[in-house]
């Protein structure tokens, strides 16, 4: 049950491509605001899907509400480049006779790794911000690229402690590193699929941020479980009778390829189990022809759910939570 | 044999590519594995670092030089193939180095790249470093060997346009020519410097520094005059590279699942391709579920299923419900694809999601006989 990890600040979505990152994120951004909080989404450099899935209109770069208490931005590497280069010059006329010079858009085109820089520092930056007092966002949700891109863009600032020579650059990325690597203030989570590849490389993408970002997996969402539905001995009559005619021909044959891939998804969560001692949330396989907002809503429902034996939790610091 | 195995029959290169989690490494070996069954000599050459794949193909792993399959492995897997499979892993870091080996004028020179701080930095994790050197690889083994078929499987882009930008991108920062004005070394003083008080009124310069700190551009100065004078080399292999992509004896496979972030991934990847007039050779949609019931009238309830077929007994309700959710998934699969093929015309495989991932030669040989 991932409810807790609500009460950071920033909540970081990263897991290998088609696991359903952008689904989990926009449900964790459902869950925060149910409970009162105002919750920025980041999606990094991609074809938006928060926005529509929560069933709004994509926001672009400029973050825009999808809901009640759910905005979503895209962040692209030129645009959190332009915000940057205006904070560190402050006067509009400066920058634009500075970086709007066409040589030195293209020599910042070209340095290493300014895009992911730039990028995890805009997410970072509305992470702490404040406005009249109170932090902007209660809560920051980032749909991170796929795993190696993510390491990438993860590793950054931690990167740059080693290899940036004092100046401003630097100084930013140590307050960068210090905020990613809090884990009182930022939470990693991996989503994963039940199946083969997709847990080797959450194995993978667990040693790689702890070894090359410096970052603690905080929790591990196992999405899209099918139940168990067949015993073993219903399973082999299954295959038995799927040569019959429809209508049970057919049936039989989608409840053995049922019976068979939950079978195969018990014993690959049990290896991620074994290999990964991190809270982990299981979401049911929902077999929607379409993705929209209820679908988020019955996934948010079921990440919320308390696990057996785990007390209800109350969001800090906001009264009426609901449950 | 099928369209798509038809149609790239006759090219002796073929990129795979999609994104990450569609199976793309599998199919690039199961389309290897079907030329080597015809008796060609193959290579796959892959990004990801596949153990099973490595070891299912009796290789212990994958190195940056190629490994042939042993006869054993084939025999394992009761398959006889006529001609040779090949395997390699390419390791980025590596062949930056011997990228770097060969076109430095001299040793010391070399050496003074590989030491330098940015280029460890970028060979390992620089944003588009791993297409680079696939690109450069295949260049490689295109021209020094002698394969009847190079499969390549890319790395899992962010970004569709990575993989077709990324060289220039990256030549374009070696031999960067507003980086060499902003950072000319100073000339004569036996040693390097910046003269970034020339360039314009110094309000640049000054802003520069502010933003990125002197002493990065002094190291980023230093690191592009290490590399000066290669640049036309390395200009000059990706100009090749580019030519071998876009020969017709070269195909893209695209690769997709059904799910909608891979399918605008393969729709973004061949607009890309068209526009650069890059030969796409077919389409494999990979992992589909499959349509049992092919609109054979509304779907059976559990009593109706019960009615019908006695013998299910109480499996009945569970019947019913498991090929109705199955049938829900085929159609999400079903609307999912009708965009991709919509869009991309020709030759095309629908793979069946398979109860088993693939991981040794049998399995492959199975997926190629889907293709």
């Amino acid at each position: 049950m991932l409810r807790p990890l609500l009460d950071r600040r920033l909540v970081v979505v990263t897991g290998k491509g088609g696991v359903g990152k952008s689904t989990v994120s926009a449900a964790l951004a459902l869950l925060a605001a149910r409970a009162g909080k105002r919750v920025l989404v980041c999606e990094v450099n991609t074809q938006e899907r928060v926005a529509p899935l929560l069933g709004a209109s994509p926001a672009g770069t400029s973050a825009r509400q999808a809901r009640p208490g759910i905005h979503t931005v895209v962040v692209t590497p030129a645009q959190a480049l332009r915000e940057y280069g205006l904070m560190v010059v402050k006067l509009q006329a400066v920058y634009d006779a500075v970086f709007e010079n066409r040589l030195v858009r293209h020599f910042l085109r070209m340095v290493p790794s300014l895009g992911e820089l730039v990028m995890i520092g805009k997410i970072l930056h509305e992470a702490r911000a404040e406005a009249g007092g109170r932090p902007r966002w209660d809560l920051v949700v980032v749909d991170a690229p796929s795993t190696g891109h993510a390491v990438q863009l993860l590793r950054v600032p931690g990167a740059m402690l080693g290899t940036v020579p004092p100046g401003p650059l630097r100084s930013d990325a140590v307050w960068m590193h210090d905020l990613l690597v809090d884990p009182a203030r930022t939470a990693l989570v991996m989503v994963t699929l039940p199946e083969e590849m997709p847990v080797t490389e959450t194995i993978e993408l667990d040693e790689a941020v702890r070894d090359q970002a410096g970052l603690t997996p905080a929790a591990l969402v196992v999405n899209a479980m099918p139940e168990r539905r067949f015993d073993g001995a219903e399973a082999a009559r299954l295959a038995a009778l799927a040569g019959a005619p429809p209508p049970l021909g057919p049936a039989a044959q989608a409840s053995h390829l049922q019976a068979a891939r939950a079978a195969a998804a018990e014993a690959e969560l049990g290896r991620l189990r074994a290999a990964l001692d991190l809270p982990t949330t299981v979401l049911p396989l929902l077999a929607a022809p379409w993705w929209g907002p209820s679908e988020v809503a019955a996934l948010a429902d079921a990440l919320g759910r308390p696990r057996p034996g785990e007390p209800a939790w109350a969001p800090e610091g906001l009264p009426g939570g609901r449950a | 044999m099928s369209a798509l195995l038809d149609a790239v029959a006759a090219r002796r290169v073929l990129v795979c590519v999609g994104s990450g989690g569609v199976g793309k490494t599998t199919v690039a070996a199961a389309l290897g594995l079907a030329r080597a069954m015809e008796g060609q000599r193959v290579l796959v050459c892959t990004i990801d670092p596949a153990r099973r794949l490595a070891s299912a193909m009796g290789l212990g792993a994958l190195g940056n030089v190629e490994a042939r399959v042993p006869a054993e492995a084939f025999a394992a897997a009761g398959l006889r193939p006529r001609g040779e499979l090949h395997a390699m892993m390419l390791d980025v870091k590596r062949t930056w180095d011997e990228l770097v080996a060969r076109h430095a004028p001299d040793p010391a020179r070399r050496d003074r790249i590989l030491r330098n701080r940015l280029y460890r930095q970028m060979s390992a994790a620089l944003a588009g470093s791993q297409e680079y050197m696939a690109m450069e690889k295949l260049h490689e083994l295109a021209t020094d060997r002698d394969y009847d078929l190079i499969v390549l499987d890319t790395p899992p882009t962010a970004h569709a346009l990575d993989f077709l930008d990324a060289p220039e991108r990256i030549i374009d920062f070696l031999g960067n020519e507003s980086a060499r004005v902003l950072l000319a070394p100073a000339v004569g003083a036996g040693r390097l410097g910046l003269r970034l008080a020339q360039v314009g009124s110094g309000l640049l310069a000054k802003t520069l520094a502010r933003f990125t700190g002197a002493e990065m551009l002094e190291d980023l100065g230093q690191f592009l005059s290490g590399f000066h004078g290669m640049y036309d080399g390395f200009k000059e292999r990706a100009a090749a590279v580019r030519a071998l992509l876009a020969a017709p004896s070269t195909g893209f496979v695209l690769v997709a699942s059904p799910s909608p972030p891979s399918i605008d991934e393969a729709l973004a990847f061949h607009e890309r391709l068209r526009d650069e007039e890059m030969p796409v050779a077919g389409l494999v949609a990979n992992r589909v579920t499959p349509d049992l019931w092919g609109g054979a009238g509304p779907l059976p309830d559990a009593a109706a299923l019960a009615a019908a077929a006695p013998e299910a007994g109480a499996l009945a309700a569970r019947l019913a419900a498991s090929l109705a959710e199955h049938q829900r998934l085929a159609e999400a699969d079903a609307r999912a694809l009708a965009r991709l093929f919509e869009a991309v015309p020709g030759p095309r495989a629908v793979v069946p999601r398979l109860e088993q991932d693939v991981h040794d030669l049998g399995g492959l040989a199975l997926l190629a006989a889907r293709l």
